[in-house]
């Protein structure tokens, strides 16, 4: 049982992003790689994730309001948003740039406008979540590193 | 040759300290990439560019034991990278990308990477990747010593790849 009240808030936190589906395995894998050596490489790495992909949403946004779409294009951006997305565990973000990728392929401008408006609904929440879960986890202190599988 | 070098003298060592370049114009994929890499205790060296990276083992491909790119890069598209890896360099390459399309795995097998990883990648499958560096070297070996099987260099490539090819999906 943790004794430290800001570590079992950060838990708590962090089991909540994993049961809402927010974020997949793929972000215990970014813990796992978080060790004395890069302590703070979790966090560095999400934080890269939302400054560059800013750049990718910006261009999706720009190319959805030149008709007619250039589906190529939009899902040219979309797979690196992708597949960013995918190397932080960022689960509901990375199943509506699926969803917005096969609304591409069939064409479907109408279905691309409407998944990349729930896709910056999902991004948006993601990050505050991760953002006050950064902030507790600094004010908790290092936590032991996550017993890696052999 | 490199073999002769990593079987005298880092026989017990190999394949700590492999050196890999590493190539994707995604940061934060770049960064993970890298972090796996370094934890798998190979030696990284990364770009975010198709051109420095194709730069960079054009002064010299032995600075470099194995590439690995992603497929979709803005400056160069990852396949031709690919081949002029192969056809200029004879190193292993494999190739890395979000999408698993059978088609583009084939594209990546016929155009001679020796493996084709999803993204995210997860690190049990780089702990693999120094046996492509082997298997290569041994087969390109045999080749030399066999006059019958005289394989056009892509080609060979591509039957090496067939042998021990993990398509990860």
């Amino acid at each position: 049982m943790e004794r430290n009240p800001m570590r079992r808030q950060l838990q708590v936190m962090r089991k909540s992003l994993f049961d809402q589906g927010y974020l997949d395995e793929q972000f215990v894998q970014l813990e796992e790689l978080q060790d004395d050596a890069n302590p703070n490489f979790v966090e560095e790495v999400v934080t890269l994730y939302f400054r560059d992909s800013a750049r990718l949403i910006l261009n999706i946004e720009q190319a959805l309001e030149r008709k007619p779409f250039d589906f190529n294009k939009l899902d040219g951006y979309m797979h690196q948003f992708k597949g960013s997305s995918s190397s932080i565990g960022a689960k509901r973000v990375k199943a509506e740039s699926t969803l917005f990728r096969e609304y591409c392929k069939s064409g479907n401008g109408e279905g691309c406008m409407r998944t990349f408006q729930q896709l910056k609904k999902e991004y948006a929440t993601l990050r505050k979540k991760l953002e006050a879960y950064f902030q507790v986890a600094r004010q908790a202190g290092p936590m032991e590193t996550a017993c890696r599988p052999k | 040759m490199i073999v002769e070098r990593i079987v005298s003298e880092t026989k017990d060592q190999f394949p700590i300290g492999m050196r890999v370049l590493a190539v994707d114009d995604d940061p934060t994929c770049l960064l993970l990439l890298e972090t796996l890499l370094r934890r798998c205790q190979y030696h990284v060296t990364t770009t975010s560019l198709a051109v420095t990276a194709l730069k960079m083992l054009r002064e010299n491909k032995n600075r470099f034991d194995l590439v690995i790119s992603d497929v979709h890069m803005p400056d160069m598209d990852g396949f031709k990278l690919l081949e002029l890896v192969g056809l200029e360099m004879d190193l292993p390459v494999i190739m890395l990308s979000a999408n698993g399309d059978t088609k583009l795995v084939m594209k990546g097998i016929t155009h001679g990477a020796c493996d084709y990883l999803l993204k995210p990648v997860r690190i049990e499958e780089l702990k693999n990747i120094w046996q492509h560096v082997v298997r290569r070297k041994k087969f390109d070996r045999k080749d030399q010593n066999n006059s019958d099987s005289q394989n056009k260099p892509h080609a060979g490539s591509g039957e090496a790849a067939g042998i021990g090819m993990l398509i990860t999906v």
